[in-house]
């Protein structure tokens, strides 16, 4: 099957450099005390926040910084073939681990000891860049609860189709096991990488560009991100003034 | 803007599963017009001054759009060069694509090649373009109606842009004419669009043409069933999916290949064969077991004159005597009859017009070169041109009444026996690309004078000192291999084998690469060869010519006196060969033990070397087999064969070959090690005890008891088979045993499990290809996954995948094959050529008895032949076939398998094909050949 | 929300305004919430529902999936619910949130999975051997009590947008062949006819509530769930929660979300015929 037609085009229709429509909106839940959801294409996810609150688990306490309880879950009926369970299974424990590492680097931990912060995301509908989804949901929630953070975190997928670089990989594409599959993870003012993670082989040799093509999807995500946060806060203070 | 698309498929699991895909609708899809106003325009090919075709229906600049059925159908128009400026929308090609894996690849070259001005239209993802499909609307009346959308689209397009170029919209579909017609588009069919052609009136006999039934015509064959029939049906293992292959024996004979089977399935007579042609997908219905037959063992060729139509009325002629003849259900092969196609794998076929006696027709019967292909009728008014001319014809239609399938005229080659055209024949009928090397190819030549740069003598081993010196054939301009030999103080030696690096030329990805990865291999015909690397490349700057500093890829070994391996490395390095000897000057030499300078020393040093490798070899078990390698010493100036010379072996030829197995082994254990799942390896499967039933009967008639559990055994018991009476009874028994091996194959490591890579003919567990990068692809491969592990190259993203490499070695295997073919062929007309002024006696071994004629084996001059055994009159004479002892007994006379006779070699001349060797008994003598 | 947490002087407040039927928030004792909801706005599954109310927002995908039947029923097709209270912040449950999760499933299951609330038979492709199984997953993403009703408005919606793909069945001499149709609009709907929606009648004081706010849910004295259907007939009955109700106590509880279900269910069926026929692009999570 053809992934990038001789015209340039994905079977979707995108450019190989393209991201898909990347929607987002903060603020949709009324009882989390953060909370965001986005599209990135027909990848549907769900973040919402609560804490930071007195840590539920005494074991768990951190003296000198805020425990960041972070779960991962996604909806039985969120991709093609049904699940049976929307969590628990090994993939989903893990990626809730790796996320707690990648949350805890950029938000500023220290401000909050002795407490909690739990970030639950679920993907309602997935379709492809399951995690980069998650994580950018994650930080659009974080925005809306408050919680200070070093920066943005925003996350892309890239492959090496044919020797052409495509990122924001949907499931189709994903499907082509013996593409590799890069999910990078940024901080996109100093463009430190914080996450990177490869699927199947790819040799070191075409590292960098597939690098240098993931890390400029996570700056267009960054770019609306960053809009939709503005705009919120620009409504939010709109809404205050009024009062 | 975003629409979904949406369809529900079956899951692995037999459930359904709905899926959901994003397609996107953009704004920034070309029109491809050249000084298009809003388009951009930078890939824009289409010229709206052209007027590139004569016509008298569309006497302005135009553009055709040609719909999906026309594409598959007319492809051979559209490709010829007086057809430009079509615009090829995405909805056609995706049903090419999905229609006809081959068409679409042809297509596809089209609209790469510059010269054509296609241009393809992505009009599913244009926003003004993408239409969703409407209620009740049937998959293609959406695809016809997305067709005129995007063709409207274009008219308007034009319009609005001042230009003054007709959209021409070609289409043999009558309601999607007419509704196109409604919409104001200029359509037409592609008919009336060549016809008013005026300029090109030979397009005409291209055209591929609408075949209504005739109602007088009877039905010949049995309808195929449906395709989702066909697919339910395999899965629950009613039918059997295989490829059709039609027996070159016998045309109302062919057996289908079961993947994975061992056992072909055999189909008899037309009726079961039911249209099928040679290559084609079919599925098969297994007849009850009473109903099961074998081959009839007779040689049957098809009725050579032209027939009129009512022969057709009258049937298949199913020879119902030979069916009376014997009743041989004992040992009766599984049998089946096709009922109904999965896939056509036709192609354009190589042949010949047969004449007509009407004058004024104009269809003709066409046969193929290839004789597993049937008579095709074609319609033509140019017969007179093409009477005696070897032409190309592509196959349209077989309808349930014909008895022959329909086609078309493609192309003219040339005469009859004439030598260029018959070589041309034979390239294309293996499917060999001859074709000059395009621009872009030579494009990626280094230029001369080509020199050795700083950097490149920084990354590579000074080898400039050693004396090393290359042994090939006399004449040989590729040189691809290089040897040296010092010996160290310890006692042992170190040999390096230095192969020309030609992947230093050839980067991954360039159209040099794309071009040589295609044609696979350097083809060597009696004449020529067509190279598969640029000349330049092959004869100079990558050939090991003496006396010039050369990069070469180096493989050096530290060996024992005992020809132990003690040590390898690899390296890139330069080198400078100190002679370049064929293989008669190295033997002399040798044996000149006058000589002791440093290379005689070393070429001594490298053949007792040799022999022991080689010893070792054969201890292990490696066949040394046998196949009569004919030459033709070519006349310079007419290319006419002068002579007949056959191949001589000297030590020499075995003392290169050894280290050359060795190096191949060697580089193949290094890229298994480094590469597991990658690497490109070389594997002579182990053959199957059952194809070797042919020789150990024919053995056995002679007493002989040959052991073919292993290939030692093999090798040992061939060893000891000899007959008195009968010296080259042994070398008779070693061609027989060549016919019984599987092919040796490339594949890729990862695809396979280590025990099945190991190579029966050469007794290694491991082997690849390394030492002939010039002539071939594979050790193109190699030579890159070598350089890789020793950090001299980088990595590319196909080189690293199983699938990817898995594909090329298929690629690698078909050309390899019909590289081979090709050889042969051209052989065996060079050997036409010989005999066409003469008449020689000489003598000859039977190799196989058939039922009605036997096959004689020439020695001196490896022709092969078969003698059928006719009377003067054409009547066939009543041999008793004896199928246990492989004989042919009438009156006094016996023919049996290995039995000496004499033959008559001459060419025989016949109007209509050609001339032809042809072999005459003349002893023993049977009364009635003698004529 | 745990009883205990809710202050003795909180509670008599509330019990106080039910006897008045003047609730916290204003309602009347039968009145409902005003809540939102949209169909089909996950576009993978067969049919989903959003609904959102003040404080609770559930979220309902049914996938159709050829399956077997159940022994027991062999001629039809069957339902299987399963609801997700994972991103429920579980300190607002008393006792344990497995628990709680196999209670809603199980009273979903109990007043869906039956002929006479859905045209079971209609889901059969080969009696006896394959027929559709509609897996009803119900995601709740917040909750500010009464979930069991909301999850059940959702349900009837997301029902009301389900397609069922078109498949047919070939006879190939005797083995049956599944071709599903490659139009996509070739697909049969549901009718909701006769599925019903659950209200959740609670006794607080004298008086009887429906959908209760987590607060008044604490002050219950005892729980009806009585499913209740467009025709306003009765589809099934189950006491809820512990305390104990006197057998004239529950006609009345029966009466009360009678009355209640008749706008509910006018209201819903209007909302979902609406929606239908302006086939909108879906605002899903971005509608206001």
């Amino acid at each position: 099957m053809e992934i990038i037609s001789p015209e340039g085009l994905r079977i979707d229709g995108r450019r190989p450099e393209e991201i898909r429509r990347f929607n987002c909106r903060l603020g949709v839940l009324s009882r989390a005390d953060g909370s965001a959801y986005l599209e990135q294409g027909n990848t549907k996810a769900l973040a919402s926040i609560n804490g930071p609150h007195q840590a539920g688990d005494k074991a768990k306490i951190k003296h000198d910084r805020v425990h960041i309880n972070f779960q991962y879950s996604m909806a039985t009926f969120s991709t093609n073939e049904r699940r049976n369970r929307p969590k628990g299974d090994k993939r989903s424990i893990d990626i809730s681990q790796l996320m707690r590492e990648i949350f805890q680097s950029a938000i500023l931990t220290d401000l909050y000891p002795k407490s909690q912060i739990d970030i639950h995301v679920q993907i309602l509908q997935a379709d492809g860049g399951n995690y980069s989804a998650c994580i950018n949901a994650a930080t659009l929630a974080l925005m809306d609860a408050g919680v200070p953070m070093k920066d943005f975190i925003c996350s892309c997928t890239a492959s090496l189709v044919d020797s052409k670089t495509i990122i924001d990989v949907n499931n189709s594409e994903e499907l082509h096991f013996s593409n590799p599959l890069l999910t990078l993870a940024i901080l996109p003012t100093s463009e430190e990488i914080i996450l990177c993670q490869m699927k199947s082989r790819l040799h070191a040799d075409h590292l960098e560009d597939i690098l240098k093509a993931g890390i400029k999807g996570c700056k267009d995500i960054y770019e609306i991100m960053h809009r939709e946060v503005l705009n919120h806060v620009r409504e939010a203070a709109a809404v205050m003034n009024a009062t | 803007m975003l629409k979904s698309r949406t369809f529900v498929k079956k899951t692995r699991k037999g459930g359904v599963v709905k899926v959901v895909q994003e397609h996107y609708l953009r704004d920034d899809v070309w029109c491809g017009v050249i000084g298009c106003s809003s388009c951009n325009t930078t890939q824009a090919v289409l010229d709206p001054q052209c007027l590139n075709v004569q016509s008298n229906l569309c006497p302005k600049s135009h553009f055709i759009i040609p719909d999906t059925n026309v594409v598959c159908k007319q492809i051979d128009i559209l490709e010829e060069n007086c057809i430009k400026h079509a615009i090829f929308l995405q909805t056609v090609l995706q049903e090419v694509k999905h229609l006809s894996a081959s068409t679409y690849r042809r297509i596809r070259d089209a609209i790469a090649n510059p010269e054509k001005k296609f241009y393809v239209f992505s009009n599913e993802h244009h926003k003004k373009t993408y239409i969703e499909r409407g209620k009740d609307e049937s998959p293609n009346d959406r695809n016809d109606r997305a067709i005129r959308v995007a063709a409207k689209w274009y008219q308007k397009h034009m319009q609005d842009n001042c230009f003054q170029t007709d959209i021409v919209l070609l289409t043999n579909d009558v309601e999607n004419k007419e509704k196109a017609v409604q919409d104001n588009l200029t359509t037409y069919t592609m008919y009336e669009y060549v016809m008013a052609l005026t300029d090109s009136p030979e397009l005409m006999d291209k055209l591929s043409g609408d075949f209504e039934d005739d109602e007088k015509n009877q039905i010949v064959f049995a309808e195929y069933l449906p395709l989702s029939k066909i697919q339910s049906a395999i899965k629950a293992g009613r039918l059997i999916q295989g490829t059709f292959q039609s027996s070159r024996d016998n045309y109302k004979e062919g057996f289908v290949r079961v993947h994975g089977e061992e056992q072909d399935i055999f189909i008899k007579d037309l009726d079961s064969i039911n249209r099928a042609i040679q290559d084609d997908v079919v599925a098969v219905e297994m007849l009850p077991k009473q109903e099961w037959t074998k081959p009839s063992g007779l040689v049957c060729r098809d009725v050579e004159n032209n027939e009129n139509d009512n022969a057709e009325t009258a049937g298949l002629e199913n020879t119902a005597r030979e069916e009376k003849l014997e009743n041989y259900i004992a040992d009766a092969l599984p049998s089946g009859k096709v009922v109904g196609i999965i896939k056509r794998n036709w192609r354009p076929y190589c042949g010949i017009l047969l004449p007509n006696p009407n004058p004024n027709a104009r269809r003709f019967l066409f046969r193929a070169a290839d004789r597993r292909i049937p008579r095709i009728r074609i319609l033509t008014r140019q017969s007179s041109n093409l009477l005696g001319q070897r032409i190309i014809v592509s196959v349209d239609a077989w309808q349930r009444k014909r008895r022959y399938p329909e086609g078309h005229f493609v192309r003219r080659l040339g005469p009859i026996g004439d030598k260029e055209t018959e070589s041309e024949v034979l390239l294309i009928e293996h499917n060999v690309p001859y074709q000059q090397f395009s621009q872009a190819v030579l494009n990626d030549l280094p230029t001369l004078p080509w020199e050795i740069t700083d950097d490149d003598a920084k990354q590579r081993e000074d080898l400039r000192h050693l004396t090393i010196c290359s042994i090939d054939p006399p004449g040989c301009t590729d040189i691809d291999d290089a040897l040296h030999l010092t010996a160290l103080e310890n006692g042992n030696y170190e040999v390096g084998v230095h192969i020309a690096d030609v992947s230093h030329f050839i980067r991954p990805g360039t159209a040099i690469d794309i071009e040589a990865a295609n044609r696979g291999t350097t083809v060597y015909l009696a004449e020529k060869r067509i190279d598969m690397v640029p000349e330049l490349l092959s004869s100079n700057l990558c050939s090991l010519r003496s006396n010039v500093d050369r990069f070469a890829f180096s493989c050096i070994w530290e060996l024992s006196p005992d020809a132990d391996v003690i040590a390898a490395r690899f390296t890139k390095s330069i080198i400078k060969s100190q002679a370049a000897f064929t293989y008669a000057e190295a033997q002399l030499i040798i044996d000149d033990k006058q000589r002791n300078d440093d290379i005689a020393i070393s070429l001594r040093s490298l053949n007792v070397l040799a022999q022991a490798l080689n010893k070792k070899r054969l201890d292990q078990g490696a066949l040394s087999l046998a196949s009569p390698e004919i030459r033709f010493q070519v006349d310079s100036e007419t290319h006419d064969p002068l002579e007949l010379v056959k191949k001589e072996l000297r030590e020499t030829n075995s003392l290169v070959e050894e280290f050359m197995l060795l190096a191949n082994i060697t580089v193949a254990e290094r890229i298994y090690e480094i590469f597991p799942q990658c690497a490109l390896l070389r594997r002579h499967p182990s053959p199957p005890l059952s194809n070797f039933d042919i020789l150990l009967k024919s053995a056995a008639v002679k007493n002989i008891q040959l052991q073919v559990d292993s290939a030692k055994m093999l090798s040992t018991s061939l060893a000891q088979a000899d007959l008195q009476d009968n010296p080259y009874f042994n070398t008779l028994l070693r061609i027989l045993v060549t016919r019984c091996m599987m092919q040796a194959v490339y594949f890729c490591s990862g695809t396979l499990a280590y025990q099945d890579y190991c190579h029966y003919g050469l007794a290694t567990p491991i082997y690849t290809h390394f030492t002939s990068p010039i002539r071939r692809y594979s050790d193109i491969i190699v030579h890159r996954l070598l350089a890789i592990s020793i950090g001299a190259d980088k990595t590319y993203p196909d080189l690293m995948k199983k699938d990817k490499v898995q594909e090329l070695c298929n690629h690698l295997n078909f050309r390899h094959k019909m590289a081979q073919y090709a050889q042969r062929s051209s052989v065996s007309l060079y050997a036409q050529l010989f005999f066409r002024n003469r008449v020689t006696k000489e003598e000859g071994y039977i190799l196989f008895v058939r039922k009605n004629a036997i096959q004689v084996l020439i020695p001196k001059y490896g022709i092969e032949n078969t003698i059928f055994l006719r009377s003067a009159d054409g009547s066939e004479l009543p041999f008793i076939h004896d199928e246990q002892n492989l004989s042919l007994t009438y009156q006094d006379i016996t023919l049996q398998v290995f039995d000496r006779v004499l033959v008559e070699i001459a060419v025989e001349h016949n109007e209509i094909q050609g001339s032809k060797i042809r072999l005459q008994l003349l002893e023993p003598q049977v009364c009635s050949f003698s004529v | 929300m745990s009883s205990s947490t809710l202050s003795e002087g909180r509670k008599q407040f509330i019990v106080d305004g039910v006897t008045q039927d003047c609730r916290a928030d204003g309602r009347r004792c039968i009145d409902f919430r005003r809540f939102q909801i949209e169909t089909g706005i996950v576009s993978n599954t067969n049919g989903s529902a959003r609904l959102r109310q003040y404080g609770t927002d559930v979220l309902v995908g049914i996938k159709a999936e050829i399956g077997q039947p159940k022994q027991e029923r062999s001629n039809t097709g069957h339902l299987e619910f399963y609801v997700d209270c994972s991103s429920y912040n579980t300190t607002e449950i008393d006792g344990h949130i497995g628990d709680f999760t196999t209670q809603l499933t199980k009273s979903l299951e109990r007043i869906y999975d039956s002929e006479n609330v859905l045209d079971l038979k209609s889901l059969t492709i080969i009696a006896g051997e394959q027929v559709w199984v509609l897996y009803i997953d119900a995601v709740v993403l917040e909750c500010c009590g009464n979930l069991l009703d909301c999850i059940s408005i959702a349900v009837k919606a997301a029902l009301y947008n389900t397609r069922i793909p078109g498949v047919s069945v070939n006879d190939e001499e005797g083995v049956l062949e599944l071709e599903i149709s490659d139009d996509p609009n070739d697909e049969k709907k549901l009718s909701i006819d006769k599925v019903p929606v659950i209200v959740s009648c609670n006794k607080i004081g004298h008086r009887y509530v429906v959908d209760a706010t987590q607060e008044e849910e604490c002050c219950s004295s005892g729980r009806l769930l009585i499913a209740v259907n467009d025709r306003n007939n009765i589809c099934s009955l189950q006491k809820s929660g512990t305390g104990s109700l006197d057998p004239s106590t529950i006609f009345e509880m029966i009466e009360t979300a009678r009355q209640a279900a008749v706008p509910l269910n006018q209201e819903l069926l209007q909302t979902l015929k609406r929606e239908e026929r302006s086939n909108n692009d879906k605002c899903g999570f971005f509608a206001n």
